[in-house]
């Protein structure tokens, strides 16, 4: 960037002489085989943060600077799967941008409409890396045009199951939490309609009843029996909501005493129930392994709403200064490094811990 | 773009789908990845011979050789970055060293407010990260003590910079069970920088907790006095949080929201942010502006998510302990200041 124009152009067209470039894509297959080699973080994010900045450095239009933000993501996406990355996660849209200038909100529409059509062109390409994508936000704020083309690439790629491309599109951390606790509540708020039937193959009223009748011995037959019934009816009531319980144990009950239970407050499961781990799979990024690594370019070091509830206690966050469109394996690669050499450490450490406890 | 082996002719193709002026094909745009794109899935399900024959060709010709590369590759890259960390880190330590002498704060409020004088925008709600050691590797700065060291310390200088409001994140909330303790500590340390009589007023506060302010140990001063420092006297409050105030704060909340739809006192679709952001607010805390890590990389270490939405995180790398040159240069980075070392 810093040299004239002329020795600009001399580099260009050295660089993309076919000897050269075939030497630089080696290099890059050799580099990424010896990466695999280390621990690799299984859930990567990326904040592409830079693009309009780098168009106003290079007086590029700002449509071009994100035009270039998207090779810029082609190119890592690439990296991050060859290498083993399992979940790739990046920021795309958020749903504060809706407040950028209306050329540049439908720039970018038309742009993430391009691409995924140009994607949905090529299925059979998609199933050698073995990515499905999913879309992450709001979708109602979408137009139906690209949802549209959401839609078309998404169902193309749902089979793959190597590797997945999380675009969060129209979205904000806070609104997933939102969207996570909504979702838990209003599954704790569904009454229970069928309470799972009991697994056990022994049944309590059966044992009560063996441990009257011993106790009562074979003296009283008649007062044994009204002893059973009366014992039996708390346990009856408490799974009562279970009808295809009750009636499958029915037969332990004296048919009077059935018809006296009513239903009574509808049966709920109980919130002490919830837990951290549901409430992550009730993300939008449920089911996706923990976040490992979060990378922002562009210097800014600030999470902006986006994966506020994953980066949680292990999380390497990295902030860099480049800016988007620059970034590739070169900037990645030390990222990649320090992390599996922290990991490294850390598991070192954890050893030595685990020994010193033994000890 | 020159590193990746891309022809400027693909380039163009890929970004605006037209190649010598007429827009390609998707067989055509498929021809010309091809050289990019990995080897096709063996397909699992019907693994015929001829495919099983190729495959252990293939790995016959460069499975050896080219892992064997890998595996040299990466061990070189692997000891060339850790050698370039543990130089960088020496690096780095011998310059805060030197930083640290050329900026200290001489335990002088007046000091620390030139150090800052200049900033046009300062946080009004500031957030550390700290840890508790409980090991003796790090001297001084170990075990609870250490801990509440390094808390009087760092409200001392907030309270200098004019700062009213500090929350400190200890991920096991040691601290929290020994409010008073912490109150009279910190309390000591800032009479030690600001003397007795210009001694900010302190109060500590933990989620869920009342807040601790005992009234101040000579609670009236005499009128002169009051006339003379002409303003009123500054208030510093210290918020302490814990592991417990971040995910399972949410999950609590979760838990009583469950618990109000069962009963029918709240729908669901009433949930949305506001609400949430506004209980999570009175609970905890509310966003802080700056957030100051003093680990040598960004681990949040189970800090509440919700509050960090839009925080700025300021982190020294390679930096490990607390001191007042990260605490500086944070607060420098922002009011997007650069700091200057000359004076």
């Amino acid at each position: 960037m810093e040299g004239s124009i002329h020795e600009g152009r001399v580099r260009k067209w050295l660089a993309s002489s076919p000897p050269v470039a075939w030497t630089f894509r080696q290099l890059r297959e050799l580099l990424i085989g010896a990466l695999k080699q280390g621990p690799i973080p299984q859930h990567v994010a990326f904040v592409m943060d830079g693009n309009r900045r780098f168009a106003r450095d290079h007086k590029i239009e700002t449509v071009e600077g994100h035009n270039l933000g998207f090779e810029a993501l082609a190119r890592i996406l690439e990296v991050c799967y060859k290498t083993g990355v399992k979940v790739v996660t990046i920021y795309a849209f958020s749903i504060e941008n809706f407040k950028r200038s209306k050329h540049e909100v439908d720039a970018l529409m038309a742009m993430a409409k391009l691409k995924l059509d140009q994607l949905s062109q090529h299925g059979a390409l998609l199933d050698r890396y073995g990515a499905s994508i999913r879309i992450l936000g709001q979708r109602n704020l979408v137009k139906p045009d690209v949802l549209e083309a959401i839609d078309r690439a998404v169902s193309l790629t749902a089979k793959n199951d190597k590797a997945i491309l999380n675009v969060c599109f129209p979205y904000t951390s806070r609104d997933e939490i939102t969207g996570a606790v909504k979702k838990t509540v209003e599954s704790y708020s569904q009454p229970i309609q069928n309470l799972p039937p009991l697994k056990r193959p022994f049944s309590e009223t059966h044992i009560t009843q063996h441990i009257r009748t011993q106790m009562l011995g074979d003296r009283l037959d008649d007062a044994s029996e009204q002893s059973t019934s009366r014992s039996t009816s708390p346990s009856s009531s408490s799974n009562e909501a279970n009808l295809a319980h009750s009636s499958a144990t029915s037969t332990a009950f004296s048919s009077s005493e059935k018809g006296e239970n009513n239903p009574g407050p509808p049966n709920f499961q109980d919130p002490e129930t919830i837990t951290a781990e549901m409430l992550t799979d009730n993300m939008l990024t449920g089911g996706a392994p923990p976040l490992d690594l979060l990378v922002r370019t562009s210097g800014v070091q600030r999470l902006s709403d986006f994966m506020l509830w994953q980066c949680h206690e292990k999380t390497s966050i990295v902030f860099l200064d480049c800016l988007w469109p620059e970034f590739d394996l070169w900037n990645f690669l030390p990222v990649l490094v320090e992390w599996q050499w922290q990991r490294k450490k850390i598991q070192e450490q954890e050893k030595g811990r685990a020994r010193s406890k033994s000890d | 773009m020159a590193t990746t082996g891309v022809k400027p002719k693909e380039s163009t193709a890929f970004r605006r789908g037209v190649v010598d002026g007429r827009s390609i094909t998707p067989k055509e745009r498929e021809a010309m990845l091809q050289p990019f794109l990995p080897e096709p899935p063996t397909s699992p399900s019907i693994p015929s011979k001829a495919q099983i024959e190729k495959a252990s060709h293939k790995k016959k010709k460069v499975g050896p050789i080219r892992s064997f590369a890998h595996f040299v590759i990466y061990h070189i890259i692997a000891f060339i970055f850790s050698v370039f960390f543990r130089f960088r880190r020496a690096w780095r330590l011998v310059k805060s060293k030197v930083v640290a002498l050329l900026k200290y704060h001489h335990r002088t409020p007046e000091f620390i407010q030139r150090d800052v004088k200049h900033l046009d925008r300062l946080p009004q709600h500031l957030s550390v990260i700290l840890d508790l050691h409980d090991n003796d590797e790090d001297q001084g700065s170990a075990g609870l003590e250490g801990l509440v060291n390094d808390v009087c310390e760092i409200a001392a200088w907030t309270a200098s910079a004019g700062i009213p409001y500090l929350s400190v994140y200890e991920k096991t909330g040691r601290l929290k069970s020994y409010i008073p303790q912490t109150h009279r500590s910190v309390s000591q340390t800032l009479e030690a920088y600001f003397g007795a009589r210009r001694k900010p007023s302190l109060s500590v506060r933990a989620p869920h907790q009342q807040s601790y302010s005992p009234p101040l140990t000579p609670p009236t001063l005499d009128l002169t006095e009051s006339n003379d420092s002409t303003n009123e006297r500054q208030h510093l409050a210290l918020l302490l949080l814990s592991r417990e105030d971040g995910r399972d704060t949410l999950i609590d909340l979760t838990k009583t929201l469950a618990d109000m739809a069962q009963h029918k006192s709240l729908k669901p679709n009433q949930i949305d942010s506001n609400l949430i952001d506004s209980e999570l607010r009175d609970a905890v805390s509310t966003e802080p502006d700056l957030l100051i890590l003093f680990s040598p990389r960004v681990v949040l270490e189970g800090y509440p998510p919700w509050q960090l939405r839009l925080t700025e995180i300021f982190h020294l790398p390679d930096n490990n302990g607390v001191n007042y040159q990260v605490f500086l240069r944070a607060l420098h980075k922002f009011a997007k200041v650069e700091m200057r070392l000359g004076r």
